[in-house]
């Protein structure tokens, strides 16, 4: 029997402990990526029994050229800044205000996180009932704008439609975002705040000039995160045209993937779609590893 | 922690930060509250404004017709079995997949490693939106259409939970490891017996991530579950909306009982529901 160093056998079980993650990579991220990048350049059609054509950049020049397509791009951009603003802001203010607090902390955390927890279809399902015309949205902001009988037309007027997709999304993710900004400041050091009392900074000077600064990374973070689930966003969209809402302010790139696909039995366009909202996301992505890395304030 | 409580302004800017966090809390919460109140509740209670907070009857046919259906063929039940299916398999093989590759990845050297790990971890970058299409038509042609390893195979790679699975492992004693070479384990017996056993809080929080995810998952069942008995509860909850008889009050009672298994699993086991977000803030790790 040949023998093996010890090395080497170990490094053998590392390959064997990462395999089947690997082997799942493959099948179920790279390949599909692959095929969808390839299947770009071919006419291929769901249910359809001819052999797929090679069309070259065809697709892309008909999916650059409609205006469906540019109609979800903004669809897909009102809804992601609509979003992820509100979210990062109000989320590091709600953080730094649970922070604050002394008492009750945890379940003041746990309260905050709950609408996270449902699951985004409930969440819509929720939302859609509060905004029907005789609903207690339309009853509760009547009562504070003091407009009695006023109907907003939370679900079919476009402008308000996309108020009403944004409204459930940041309420739904606002806890979770929360919840990461107590973590990151818990992680600014009880020594440097002491030092910034004993200084005698203000308790505005903290946050300002000590706790923001150190929150850099944790805000970027949270930021790109927020904005790379706002451009995935579908549930609520789905649910809202299934019940008649109008299509064209609702049809973010996802729901017009979904149904190019499953409608209009378009497999090449909608792949032409995927691909182009994976580079958008590559972007982020590599924006956040090359910018968390930089920008960090050190005290 | 940065607010101090000597002086009267300090605690009247407290008092006021008091109240401000009572009124967001109270708004969060409103919806939900709105959900479990109005699925007591006739449709046209629901309706009558001002909102009665308090149902002047609690009727429970809500429940009833969101359990059996419009068509009262009751295969809500079945869909929340495929779901708890979906998700409770999910969770479970994910762990043992992000365990095996999180303990391979921090604890074995071997060339390539850090190679696999970006790679993994470039997975972040492939959102599911956009290969779903062609993952869709793989599967048709594998004849994984209304299957269980249809919903759950895609899905057992966890990224977030392979990462953290490493980190925790990164930190988890060699001693340990040689103590179980030394008293003859195989690696394989390492791994189940002292890793795999020892590291719960990792574990826990990837079953929950991955739990979750798949309790919410609503555009991979659209696409690869048609049949109704093959559905899962977002994909029912769909069909259920879509359906012109279907009141309101019963629309709310399906949404509480959509939540009840994850908000129960929410009480229990929050601490790990809020580990899963720290994973943001580890960035100099």
């Amino acid at each position: 029997m040949k023998y093996i160093g010890i090395e080497k056998k170990k490094a053998r079980w590392g390959y064997m402990f990462v395999a089947p993650a690997v082997l799942l990579f493959f099948m179920f991220s790279l390949y599909p990526m692959l095929n969808a990048f390839y299947n770009t350049f071919f006419n291929i059609k769901l249910l359809s029994l001819r052999a797929p054509k090679f069309v070259g950049l065809k697709n892309y020049i008909f999916v650059l050229n409609s205006p469906s397509f540019w109609n979800s791009m903004k669809a897909t951009a009102l809804f992601t800044l609509g979003a992820f603003i509100p979210l990062t802001i109000f989320s590091l203010i709600f953080g730094l205000i649970v922070t604050s607090r002394m008492r009750n902390q945890k379940a003041i955390q746990l309260l905050m996180y709950t609408p996270a927890v449902l699951s985004s279809v409930v969440a819509a399902l929720i939302w859609m009932i509060i905004f029907d015309p005789r609903g207690i949205g339309n009853s509760i902001v009547n009562n504070i704008l003091q407009t009695h009988g006023i109907d907003h037309r939370w679900l079919t007027d476009p402008v308000m439609l996309r108020v009403s997709t944004v409204t459930i999304y940041v309420w739904k993710y606002i806890g979770y975002f929360t919840i990461i900004f107590v973590t990151g400041i818990a992680k600014v050091p009880e020594s440097t705040l002491e030092a910034a009392t004993i200084a005698g900074a203000s308790t505005m000077q903290t946050i300002r000039l000590i706790v923001l600064p150190l929150l850099k990374p944790t805000t970027l973070m949270v930021s790109i995160v927020t904005m790379l689930n706002c451009l995935k966003s579908f549930s609520t969209q789905y649910l809202f045209t299934q019940r008649g809402a109008p299509l064209e302010p609702l049809n973010v790139v996802t729901l017009n993937i979904y149904n190019t696909a499953m409608r209009d039995l378009n497999i090449s366009r909608a792949c032409v779609m995927s691909f182009l909202l994976f580079l958008v996301m590559m972007i982020l992505t590599l924006s956040r590893m090359s910018s968390s890395e930089r920008n960090v304030t050190e005290y | 922690m940065f607010l101090r409580n000597n002086t009267p302004s300090d605690r009247v800017v407290n008092l006021l930060i008091n109240s401000l966090l009572v009124l967001i809390l109270l708004a969060m919460l409103m919806p939900i509250a709105f959900m479990v109140t109005a699925s007591f509740m006739p449709a046209n209670e629901i309706f009558t404004m001002p909102y009665r907070w308090i149902p002047k009857t609690f009727i429970f046919s809500n429940y009833f017709h969101a359990v059996a259906g419009n068509d009262e063929s009751f295969i809500f039940i079945r869909n929340l079995i495929n779901s708890l299916i979906v998700a409770l398999s999910t969770a479970a093989l994910s762990v043992v997949v992000s365990g095996l590759a999180g303990y391979g990845l921090s604890k074995f050297r071997f060339k390539g490693r850090n190679f696999i790990f970006l790679m993994l971890m470039g997975r972040m970058m492939i959102p599911f939106e956009a290969i779903m299409i062609p993952m869709y038509i793989t599967a048709v042609r594998l004849g994984l259409q209304n299957t269980y390893p249809g919903l759950i195979m895609p899905f057992i790679l966890n990224t977030f939970g392979l990462f953290q699975m490493r980190q925790y492992l990164m930190t988890f004693p060699d001693d340990i490891l040689d103590a179980g070479r030394i008293d003859g384990l195989s690696e394989m017996g390492i791994f189940w017996k002292l890793v795999f056993k020892n590291s719960t809080p990792a574990i826990a929080t990837a079953a929950i991530l991955s739990f979750r995810g798949q309790w919410d998952n609503l555009l991979w069942p659209l696409l690869i579950a048609q049949k109704e008995r093959m559905k899962t509860i977002p994909t029912y909850i769909i069909k259920f909306t879509e359906e012109k008889s279907s009141d309101e009050g019963a629309m709310m009672a399906v949404a509480v009982l959509a939540s009840l298994p994850i908000i129960i699993l929410f009480l229990t086991l929050s601490k790990y529901f809020l580990h899963g977000s720290t994973m943001y803030t580890a960035s100099k790790e």
